[in-house]
């Protein structure tokens, strides 16, 4: 055992020392991610074409079904630490704009409809749709754009659909809430008619003692009014909500089936907004989160390699 | 992955970050000999900190009764299950001189492997070994309270057929005092993958920042000690903050000096002692009572060191429990803790009278000669105690308290009992 130890930190120390020269100026390492392979930054030749129709979020549903369905396999994501999903294999996703506003239509098989969050192992279903931030002409192993969420100096732009605010949507007051989850569960300061006779201070600090909600999450609040989320990433681990939302959505879960729609203008004021103008192409790539299987961050099924995004010029 | 010291194990160990220990580090000695299990410190944790909704669950403070009681329930056995891997991993010591370290390695080698290289060498999906607890466990913050383990049950041997005897009880129990440790490899930190948990490098507080953690709960998962927890009512995750605006001197009751914790300020038995280590355990200060207590007496042990985090908070292990069960819990330094709390120095007797006399955290002390007022015999070891003063200083070096070892008595006067 002990000759096995000391074998052990020979082997490690030599590591360190290959880490060092590797990382030197970089405060941490976790070296737990998986080489870049070349397939990474070759997109498949097909794509996805957004049509143009000339109708609006009510004609949605009826211009989605005319526009042509682009299937993306999905696997397991086990790019970077830690792995996980794979539990979808595939995504169908179709879109068409009008001139002023860019529909994606998304479809994926989940057995079990997950859209809450409380409980202590209880995980939503989600979905995501990822661009260059830039418009990016060509990605190939010569001129890489990484599909790991971007990269320093190459962010990405990504839109969350998530089930629990799909369904927040709906609920009075904007927010699902601990007793939503437990029926017969009571608080204090929230279920007592008078709450006034608890000491005034303690009362009053409640929304200040909230952690999330004073931080000022958009997790944690009530009616944010979307159930798609907009953030940028520079890589793993980087993904942070922005300041501006911009992205709308709506979804519905029957049989079996995921429909979910995501919309946004084709043109935001918002810099940290991908820009979408009628003619041009880019890249996207995109994920799902199947919540019963405990699917989080990078737990995920994704498309890994970028897929080619046309947008139709105005008719 | 990168190779770090840690001086519990008495090795270097895997961990995802380099070594960056803070300049000081919060700690606190609980002394289990003591804790009467009033749950003061619980109650001041609960009406300071989660009162909320979706809080209700959350006890960042919590006694519970060893062996069976736990929370959540059965925390401690499920991580040691994991860690022990069907055998693969007997979590070993080496602790004969030559694998001690006077600093490095007092307690001896740990020859396992911790949370982290077991994840690493089983190739896990999970930067440490962990589980989540589900609602079921974090349903009894108390469960099995004042329950005896004994060799035979109460039928077996009729009601006190048999008494108890030190060094080991046949029929114990004790209660374990927990916090979050504020680990220095926390494997709370170590799990987020987005580096929304961090360790100040003033006082080594951990904690979750409220802004960038999404809720998934990767850090509730792999902490081994369960101290971070879910809020369903935000979406994300919370953790013990060491009271930190009290440990700054924020409180004006201190006057801007830094102030113990409020689980540690409320206990009623007096079993705390809250302060700050110095930064490099390599150089402890002798005079500093957490260094002294920890470093240089070791008779206050981390809990549950095998499994890697470098825990913060230390405890003098009960006399009368099996010392194997101890050892387990606390690792190989349990004997030589013991039998210097048995049979206490002068030292040793003047800082524990430190415990719980003030607020405010005491960074030096000094002890004056007092004369002798004690003598006894201890499971074969001369005791003696003097009543010597200790004295200690905030960190401004102003006094803060002077205490005897012996503790001053009054005798009502006479005619004050008559009118009873
Ligand atoms: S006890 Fe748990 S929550 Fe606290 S610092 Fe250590 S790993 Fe993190
Ligand atoms: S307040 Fe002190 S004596 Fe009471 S349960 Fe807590 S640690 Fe034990």
């Amino acid at each position: 055992m002990m000759k096995c130890l000391l074998r052990k930190s020979v082997f490690f120390g030599s590591t360190l020392v290959a880490l060092v020269f590797l990382c030197s100026g970089v405060t941490f390492s976790q070296g737990l991610d998986k080489e870049v392979s070349m397939e990474e930054n070759i997109p498949t030749s097909e794509g996805l074409t957004v049509k143009y129709i000339a109708t609006d979020l009510n004609g949605a549903d009826r211009a989605l079904g005319q526009a042509d369905p682009y299937k993306l396999e999905l696997q397991i994501q086990d790019l970077a630490f830690p792995n996980g999903g794979g539990s979808v294999q595939e995504v169908e996703v179709r879109g068409f704009h009008n001139g002023e506003t860019i529909f994606f239509g998304i479809k994926w098989n989940d057995a079990s409809k997950n859209d809450r969050a409380i409980a202590h192992a209880q995980f939503k279903d989600a979905v995501g749709l990822m661009f260059p931030l830039e418009t990016v002409k060509e990605i190939s192993p010569e001129k890489p754009f990484s599909p790991r969420m971007g990269d320093r100096g190459k962010p990405v732009n990504i839109w969350h659909w998530k089930a629990d605010w799909e369904k927040e949507l709906n609920v009075d007051g904007g927010k699902e809430h601990m007793e939503d989850e437990y029926p017969n569960m009571f608080t204090d300061f929230d279920f007592n008619p008078d709450p006034i006779h608890f000491h005034k201070e303690t009362y009053e600090s409640v929304p200040l003692m909230a952690g999330g909600i004073s931080a000022g999450s958009l997790l944690s609040q009530a009616n944010r009014g979307r159930s798609v989320e907009d953030l940028n990433a520079v890589g793993f681990g980087t993904l942070t909500s922005q300041e501006h939302q911009d992205v709308n959505g709506k979804g519905s879960w029957s049989n079996g089936k995921w429909d979910v729609v995501i919309y946004r203008p084709l043109e935001t004021s918002d810099e940290n907004d991908v820009k979408f103008v009628p003619g041009m192409s880019t890249f996207f790539n995109m994920a799902v989160w199947n919540g019963i299987e405990g699917d989080r961050n990078g737990q995920k099924s994704v498309s890994i390699r970028w897929r080619p995004l046309k947008i139709e010029t105005v008719k | 992955m990168t190779l770090v010291h840690n001086w519990h194990l008495g090795r270097t160990m895997e961990y995802p970050y380099f070594e960056s220990r803070p300049e000081h580090q919060f700690a606190a000695v609980f002394n289990i000999n003591r804790c009467i299990a009033c749950q003061t410190c619980t109650m001041a944790h609960k009406s300071t900190w989660t009162y909320s909704k979706g809080q209700e669950y959350m006890w960042w403070n919590n006694v519970e009764t060893k062996p069976y009681g736990g929370y959540p329930q059965h925390w401690d056995h499920k991580i040691l299950q994991l860690l022990w891997d069907n055998g693969n991993n007997p979590m070993e010591w080496y602790t004969s001189a030559k694998d001690k370290d006077e600093t490095k390695a007092p307690y001896g080698l740990y020859n396992g492997d911790t949370i982290f290289e077991l994840a690493r060498t089983k190739g896990l999906n999970q930067v440490a070994v962990g589980y989540i607890p589900d609602d079921k466990e974090w349903r009894f913050p108390n469960i099995y309270e004042d329950t005896a383990a004994s060799e035979k049950t109460n039928y077996e041997t009729g009601p006190a057929a048999e008494s108890s005897e030190l060094p080991e009880h046949k029929r114990w129990f004790f209660y374990l005092q927990r916090i979050c440790n504020h680990c220095t490899y926390p494997a709370c930190l170590a799990a987020c993958p987005r580096k929304a948990i961090y360790k100040r490098k003033e006082d080594g507080i951990v904690l979750i920042d409220q802004k960038r953690c999404r809720g998934y709960r990767k850090c509730v998962e792999q902490c081994p000690y369960k101290k971070s927890m879910y809020r369903g009512e935000t979406r994300m995750s919370e953790k013990c903050i060491a009271c930190y605006p009290r440990v700054e001197g924020k409180d004006p009751v201190t006057k801007g000096r830094r102030m113990e914790a409020r689980c540690m300020a409320a206990c009623v038995g007096k079993i705390r002692l809250n302060g700050l280590l110095t930064g490099d355990y390599r150089k402890p200060d002798p005079k500093n009572p957490m260094d002294w207590l920890i470093h240089i007496h070791k008779v206050a042990l981390p809990l549950y060191p095998q499994f890697g985090t470098e825990p913060n908070i230390y405890y003098i292990p009960p006399r009368w429990a099996p010392r194997s069960y101890l050892r387990q819990m606390f690792g190989p330094g349990v004997d030589e803790a013991l039998d210097k709390y048995a049979s206490p120095s002068r030292t040793l007797l003047a800082v524990l009278q430190l415990f719980r006399t003030t607020q405010t955290m005491l960074s030096r002390f000094e002890i004056e000669d007092g004369e002798k007022i004690f003598e006894s015999e201890v499971m074969g070891k001369k005791v003696e105690v003097y009543n010597d003063t200790v004295i200690g200083f905030a960190s401004d070096g102003t006094e803060m308290v002077r205490v005897k070892v012996e503790e001053p008595t009054w005798e009502s006067d006479e005619k004050r009992m008559i009118t009873y």
